[in-house]
C-alpha cells in the first residue's frame, strides 16, 4: 500500500451550539485525516453532527454555534489561526463546498457564467473577464452542461444542473478538497448516479479530494474509498470502505449496515431494526454515547468514554470492546487484518 | 348509494384505474390570456391504467415528474381527474356527489410523506387520531377514546395514555409518523395511499416503520398504494410495482419479476442507478444522459426516446403501448423483446 | 434497554416511560409556568412586567374611586397649582388707619376688592367669601366686587387712593413691597398656607390632575377595549370566510378593506365621528371601524397560508366537513396572531381615542379624559407644564404596555415546531 499523502489533519475538533434547551455538543473531540485524492465518506443519521463537521472544516460555523477547540491543519498551517482575509482565501481556493439545496446556494439574479467569473475574480483579482469566461466555459462543458446554458439563471436549470454548477465553482479555482454536504439528497436517482460518476471522474482527472457527507450509506458504498461513521458527535468507526462493510467493528456500524435496504434480490435478509433513538445532545449519555442502545453494552460503557483507537493501520474504532481497561471484566477483542 | 359506500363488495379488484389523464393548467399572466388562445398544460398523468387487487401492495415508482403522486391523489379522490375512470370497489368516483365522496373517505386513507406538516400543530395526538372516528361514526363518540388508545398501542406509541395528550412538536419524527399511521388506520379503511411514508424518517427508524406497515397490513386486511422514488425500500414491502416515466407506466409486474427481468430501458437504468450498499458490487453501467424533460411538452412518440441508448426511428414517431411479454409482466417499449433473452 | 431523556421510541419490547415524566404531565400549569421561565429567558420578563403593569392599570380603570384622591370634576384647589406645591397663603391688605379690618367688614356689595390679574387670589377670595356666606346669618349676603389690576403697585396705589377697599395677594406676590407702603396693613389670616399640595398639581379650573388622570383611565380602557373587541368580532370572521372561500367575494371584500386601511387612521375616525355625532358609543364605533381591516388582512392571510398546509389536506382526506376544517384546523392556528394584534390594537385605540377627544369629538367637554386634558393644557405649556405632561405620559405608558405585552406574547404563543 502506497503512502497516502495527507491533505488535511483534524485534531480534537469540538463544536458547540447554544440553544434555548442548553448547550448542544454537536461535534465532540474528533480527530481524523483526509488524504490527497481520496473520496472519504462521512455517514450518520440526522443530528449526528456530520453537517456541522463539514461546515467546521471551512470554519463556517455561525453563532449560536462555535468551534470550541481543535486544530485543522492544511499544508502545514492550522486554519484555526487564520484571520478573516486568510480564511476568505482558503475558502474557495483550497476547500469548497456543495450544499444540499442548490437553489438557495446559487444567486438567483446571477447567470451561470457570472457565477463562475465572480468566483475566479474574487480569488484571483487580476484575472481579466475574458480569460475568466473562457476558463468557465471549458469547465462547464467538462461537467456536461451545454454551452448554451451558460447564460441561464439558476431557476432555469434543473436540480442536477445546478449541482454541477456548484461543483464547477469548486473546481474552477483548483480547490484541493470539495466537501459535498448531502449534495445528492434532493436529486432524482438517475441524476444522482450521473453526479456520482462526475465526481469520480473529477477525482481521477484533477486529483481533488472529496468529503462526501450523507445519510445515504449505499451511495457511500458506491463512491468512496474510505468511510467514517458518525454517531452523536463522535466518529465511532473509520477505515477502508470494503473493510468496514465486510467486518464492521462498532455495534452501531453493525446495526446501521444491517438496516439499509438493498435493492439486490439476492439479499433476502430482513431489515434490522435499531432500537432506541439518537440521543438528545444537550444531555448526552454518560460514557459512550451509544451505550443506551447497544446490544453489547458493558458496565464500563456507561462510566467512561472510549477513545478513538487505531486497531490496525488505517482502521480505527471507538468502542470498549476493542480497548483494554482495568475495570473491564470481559475480554478485549483483537482485530486481525 | 349509501349501501354501496359502506359495505364491501366482492369485486376482484379493489381499485380500477382506466386511461387516467390529469392535466394541470399552467398559470398564465393576464396578458397571455388576452392574446393567446392556447393554454399550456402540465401533463402530469397522461393515460394510465392499472388495477389494485385486494390485500396487495402496489408500488408506484418513479422519479420527479413521473406523475406517481398525482395518480395516488386522484385515485383517492383528493384531486379531480381530467379524463378517464377511477373505480373504487365497483363505485365510479365521478358519479358521487361531494357529500357521498366525503363519506367514502372512511374507506380510503392517506399516510403522507411529511409527518410534521400533516399533523395539526394545535391538536393533541389523541384528538388528531380520533378525527376519522368522530367524523364517520358520531354516534359512538364515547367509545372513541378507547379505540384510539387501542390503536396507539398497536402502532407502538406506548403507553398510549401518555401520548394521547401530547402535541406533534413534543415527540420525535418516527413517533409522528406512527401517529399518522394510526390516524389512517382508525377507521378501518380498505385502501391506504402511502405517499413516500418513510422518506423523511431517520435511517434507523425506517426499518421499524416498514415493518409496522407490513404487520398492520396483515392484521387489518389492508391494501396499499405505495408511492416511492426509493426502489431499494420498495423491495421490502411491494408485491407488484409499476415504473412510471413522465406520466405513463412503462413497466408493471410483480416486483421480483421486474427487478430480475427489467425489460424497459428506463427501468434498467433506474435499477442500475440505485446505489447498492456493497462496495464490492459497484455499478459499471453508464447512466443515460440528460434529465427528465418538461411535462408540459413531452417528447413525441416514446417519452424516453431522447435519452434511450437503444432508440430507433420508430421510437420518436409512435408511442409504444403496454404489452404483456411475460406472464403478468407488461412493458411499453417497441424493442423490449430484445431484453427477453438476457437474464 | 435504559431510558433516555424521556422521548423514548418504543419497540416490541414495550418499554416503560419513566415515572417522573408521567408525573410531570400531571403537575400541570404552575410547574410549566416555572419551566417557561427557563425556556423563554429575557422575553419572559417582558411579559411579566407588562402584564403586571397592565393589570394595575386595569384595576385602576375599574375602581378609580379607590385611587383618586378627589372628585375629578370638582374644583378642589387653586387653579394652576404646580405639582406638589401647597396652595399659598393669602393676605388681605387694607389701610392701616381703619384699625383691624377683616374681610367681613369689606365684603358687601358696595365694596371693591382687588387682586393681580390671573392670580389665584381671585379664587382665594371666592372661597373666603363663600365661607363667610356659609356662616352668615339669614339675609346677609357677602358679594364684594372684584377689581383686577395689572401689577401689584397699581393695586396698592388704588388701595391708598381709596378706590378699593381691600387687596388680596399672596406673600410671594407682595414680596417686600409693603416696606414702601407704611400706611397699609396686612391681615395674614385670610387664607392659611395649605398643608398639602396636589401630587400632579391642578388644572386651570382647579381640578386635581391626578384624579382626572385616574378617572381618565376608565374611559380610555372602556373605549380602547370596546372598540378593539368590536373590531375583532367583525374583522376575524370576515377574514376567515374571505380567505377560505376565495373567489370574487374575497376580491371585493379585500378591496373594500384595503380602501379603509389606506385611509390615515385619525382622519377616518374623525370623519365617522363627525357623521355619527357625539357620544361614547359613536366614538367606539368610529375607532372600531379603523381596525377592522387590520384583523381582516392578517386573518385572511393566515387563513390562505394555513389552507395550503398539509394537515388541512390531511383533514380533507379524512372526510372532515369544511365547517370543522375552519373551526378546528384553521381558526386555532390563526388565534395567536389575533391575540397579538388585539393587545397592540387596544393600545392604539386608546391613542386614537385621545386624539379624537383632543380634537373635540365625541366626549362631553368636562369628562376626565386624557385627550381632553391634553387639549385643554395646550395653552398652558409654558406656565403649567404639568397639565399636558401627565396625561401625555399616561397615554404613552398604557400604549407601550399593551404593545410590549403583544410583542412578548408572540414568542410564547407560537408552538415550538422544531425539536433538536
Amino acid at each position: 500500500m502506497t503512502e497516502k499523502e495527507i491533505l488535511m489533519q483534524v485534531r480534537n475538533l469540538s463544536v458547540m451550539y447554544k440553544t434555548k434547551l442548553g448547550e448542544v455538543s454537536a461535534v465532540d473531540n474528533v480527530s481524523f485525516d483526509i488524504h490527497k485524492g481520496e473520496i472519504l465518506g462521512l455517514v450518520g443519521e440526522s443530528g449526528c453532527g456530520k453537517s456541522t463537521m463539514g461546515k467546521a472544516l471551512m470554519r463556517m460555523i455561525q453563532p449560536p454555534g462555535k468551534i470550541t477547540s481543535g486544530q485543522i491543519i492544511v499544508d502545514g498551517e492550522d486554519i484555526m489561526t487564520y484571520d478573516q482575509k486568510q480564511m476568505r482565501d482558503f475558502r474557495g481556493r483550497k476547500v469548497s463546498m456543495i450544499f444540499q439545496d442548490p437553489m438557495t446556494s446559487l444567486n438567483p439574479v446571477q447567470r451561470v457564467d457570472e457565477h463562475i467569473v465572480e468566483a475566479i475574480q474574487v480569488h484571483e483579482s487580476k484575472t481579466k473577464t475574458e480569460e475568466a469566461l473562457s476558463r468557465a466555459e471549458g469547465l462547464i462543458q467538462r461537467l456536461g452542461i451545454r454551452k448554451n446554458r451558460m447564460k441561464s439563471y439558476p431557476h432555469q436549470l434543473s436540480g442536477g444542473m445546478r449541482q454541477r454548477v456548484m461543483v464547477g465553482l469548486g473546481l474552477v479555482l483548483n480547490a484541493n478538497l470539495i466537501i459535498a454536504d448531502e449534495a445528492t439528497t434532493s436529486l432524482d436517482v438517475i441524476v444522482e448516479a450521473q453526479l456520482a460518476d462526475e465526481l469520480r471522474d473529477i477525482r481521477e482527472t484533477f486529483g481533488v479530494s472529496l468529503l462526501v457527507i450523507t445519510h445515504n450509506i449505499a451511495l457511500v458504498a458506491e463512491l468512496s474509498d474510505r468511510l467514517a461513521v458518525m454517531y452523536a458527535g463522535h466518529i465511532v468507526e473509520m477505515g477502508d470502505v470494503e473493510t468496514v462493510f465486510d467486518t464492521p467493528l462498532h455495534p452501531y456500524t453493525k446495526g446501521l449496515l444491517k438496516s439499509i435496504p438493498n435493492i439486490k434480490l439476492d439479499d433476502t435478509e430482513k431489515l434490522y431494526k435499531m432500537p432506541g433513538e439518537p440521543p438528545n445532545l444537550t444531555h448526552p449519555p454518560t460514557g459512550c454515547r451509544f451505550h443506551p442502545r447497544c446490544p453489547y453494552a458493558m458496565p464500563i460503557c456507561s462510566k467512561y468514554e472510549p477513545y478513538f483507537k487505531e486497531v490496525l493501520p488505517g482502521r480505527a474504532v471507538k468502542c470498549w470492546l476493542y480497548i483494554d481497561h482495568p475495570e473491564k471484566e470481559s475480554e478485549t477483542i483483537e482485530v486481525t487484518a | 348509494m349509501d349501501n354501496l359506500i359502506n359495505d364491501k363488495n366482492n369485486n376482484d379488484y379493489l381499485v380500477e384505474v382506466q386511461n387516467l389523464i390529469k392535466w394541470f393548467p399552467v398559470q398564465t399572466t393576464f396578458i397571455d390570456q388576452l392574446f393567446s388562445k392556447e393554454r399550456d398544460f402540465v401533463r402530469a398523468v397522461d393515460g394510465v391504467s392499472f388495477n389494485i387487487r385486494r390485500g396487495e401492495v402496489l408500488g408506484l415508482a418513479g422519479e420527479s415528474g413521473s406523475g406517481k403522486t398525482t395518480i395516488g391523489r386522484v385515485t383517492i379522490g383528493l384531486e379531480e381527474k381530467t379524463k378517464g375512470n377511477v373505480i373504487f370497489d365497483g363505485i365510479d368516483l365521478s358519479t358521487l356527489s361531494a357529500e357521498e365522496l366525503r363519506k367514502l373517505r372512511r374507506r380510503m386513507q392517506v399516510i403522507f410523506q411529511d409527518p410534521l406538516a400533516s399533523l395539526n400543530p394545535r391538536m393533541s395526538l389523541g384528538d388528531a387520531i380520533r378525527q376519522g372516528l368522530d367524523i364517520h361514526y358520531p354516534e359512538t363518540a364515547n367509545n372513541h377514546r378507547d379505540m384510539v388508545l387501542d390503536i396507539m398501542e398497536k402502532v407502538g406509541l406506548s403507553p398510549a395514555k401518555f401520548f394521547y395528550n401530547k402535541f406533534p412538536h413534543q415527540i420525535s419524527g418516527g413517533q409522528r409518523q406512527r401517529v399518522v399511521i394510526a390516524r389512517a388506520l382508525v377507521t378501518q379503511p380498505d385502501l391506504i395511499l402511502a405517499d413516500e411514508p418513510i422518506a423523511m424518517a431517520d435511517v434507523s427508524v425506517r426499518a421499524l416503520l416498514l415493518d409496522l406497515m407490513v404487520q398492520l397490513k396483515d392484521e387489518f386486511n389492508l391494501t396499499y398504494l405505495f408511492i416511492t422514488h426509493d426502489l431499494a425500500t420498495a423491495k421490502y414491502i411491494c408485491d407488484r410495482i409499476a415504473i412510471l416515466y413522465l406520466g405513463k407506466i412503462v413497466e408493471i409486474s410483480e416486483l421480483t419479476e421486474v427487478y430480475a427481468y427489467p425489460l424497459h430501458p428506463y427501468t434498467r437504468a433506474l435499477l442500475a442507478a440505485v446505489p447498492v450498499p456493497d462496495p464490492h458490487d459497484r455499478r459499471t453501467e453508464p447512466m443515460p444522459k440528460g434529465e427528465i424533460p418538461n411535462p408540459i411538452n413531452p417528447p413525441p412518440g416514446c417519452r424516453f426516446h431522447p435519452r434511450c441508448p437503444y432508440a430507433q426511428e420508430i421510437c420518436s414517431q409512435q408511442e409504444p403501448f403496454l404489452r404483456e411479454l411475460r406472464i403478468g409482466h407488461e412493458v411499453a417499449c417497441h424493442f423490449a423483446e430484445d431484453f427477453l433473452t438476457e437474464s | 434497554m435504559k431510558s433516555l431523556d424521556g422521548q423514548e421510541e418504543t419497540t416490541s419490547t414495550q418499554e416503560e416511560v419513566p415515572e417522573w415524566l408521567l408525573d410531570l404531565d400531571r403537575v400541570g400549569f404552575v410547574r410549566r409556568l416555572l419551566f417557561a421561565r427557563k425556556w423563554y429567558g429575557g422575553d419572559w420578563w417582558f411579559v411579566l412586567i407588562s402584564g403586571i403593569l397592565l393589570l394595575f392599570i386595569i384595576i385602576v380603570g375599574i375602581f378609580p374611586q379607590w385611587f383618586a384622591p378627589y372628585d375629578p370634576k370638582v374644583e378642589v384647589g387653586p387653579s394652576l397649582l404646580p405639582p406638589g406645591e401647597a396652595p399659598p397663603s393669602f393676605w388681605l391688605l387694607t389701610k392701616s388707619e381703619g384699625g383691624e379690618i377683616e374681610l367681613q367688614d369689606i365684603a358687601d356689595k358696595t365694596n371693591n376688592i382687588g387682586f393681580i390679574i390671573g392670580s389665584a387670589a381671585s379664587q382665594a377670595m371666592r372661597e373666603a367669601v363663600d365661607e363667610l356666606n356659609d356662616t352668615a346669618p339669614e339675609g346677609t349676603r357677602y358679594q364684594p366686587r372684584q377689581q383686577r389690576f395689572e401689577t401689584l403697585e397699581e393695586g396698592l396705589e388704588a388701595l391708598i387712593a381709596g378706590e378699593i377697599d381691600g387687596f388680596i395677594a399672596s406673600p410671594e406676590e407682595i414680596g417686600s413691597a409693603l416696606d414702601n407702603y407704611p400706611s397699609l396693613q396686612a391681615d395674614k389670616t385670610l387664607r392659611e398656607r395649605g398643608e398639602k399640595g396636589f401630587v400632579f398639581g391642578t388644572n386651570q379650573i382647579g381640578q386635581d390632575v391626578l384624579s382626572r388622570i385616574i378617572w381618565g383611565t376608565r374611559i380610555a380602557l372602556i373605549v380602547g377595549l370596546s372598540s378593539a373587541v368590536v373590531s375583532l368580532v367583525v374583522g376575524v370572521p370576515l377574514g376567515l370566510i374571505s380567505g377560505f372561500v376565495g373567489g370574487p367575494f374575497d376580491r371585493i371584500l379585500t378591496l373594500l378593506m384595503d380602501s379603509i386601511y389606506s385611509f390615515p387612521g385619525l382622519i377616518l375616525a374623525i370623519s365617522i365621528a363627525a357623521v355619527l355625532g357625539a357620544g361614547i358609543g359613536n366614538i367606539i364605533v368610529s375607532i372600531a371601524v379603523l381596525y377592522v381591516p387590520t384583523y381582516f388582512r392578517i386573518v385572511r392571510g393566515q387563513t390562505l397560508s394555513v389552507k395550503k398546509e398539509l394537515y388541512v389536506e390531511a383533514a380533507r382526506s379524512l372526510g372532515t366537513k369544511w365547517r370543522d376544517i375552519l373551526t378546528k384546523y384553521i381558526l386555532p392556528n390563526v388565534i395567536p396572531s389575533v391575540v397579538i394584534i388585539f393587545s397592540v390594537n387596544v393600545g392604539d385605540a386608546i391613542l386614537t381615542e385621545a386624539g379624537l377627544s383632543f380634537l373635540g369629538f365625541g366626549l362631553p367637554p368636562d369628562t376626565p379624559d386624557w385627550g381632553i386634558d391634553l387639549a385643554r393644557g395646550q395653552d398652558y405649556v409654558r406656565r403649567a407644564w404639568w397639565l399636558i405632561t401627565y396625561p401625555g405620559l399616561m397615554v404613552t405608558l398604557v400604549t407601550l404596555s399593551f404593545s410590549m405585552l403583544g410583542e412578548s406574547l408572540s414568542e410564547i404563543l407560537n408552538p415550538r415546531l422544531t425539536e433538536r
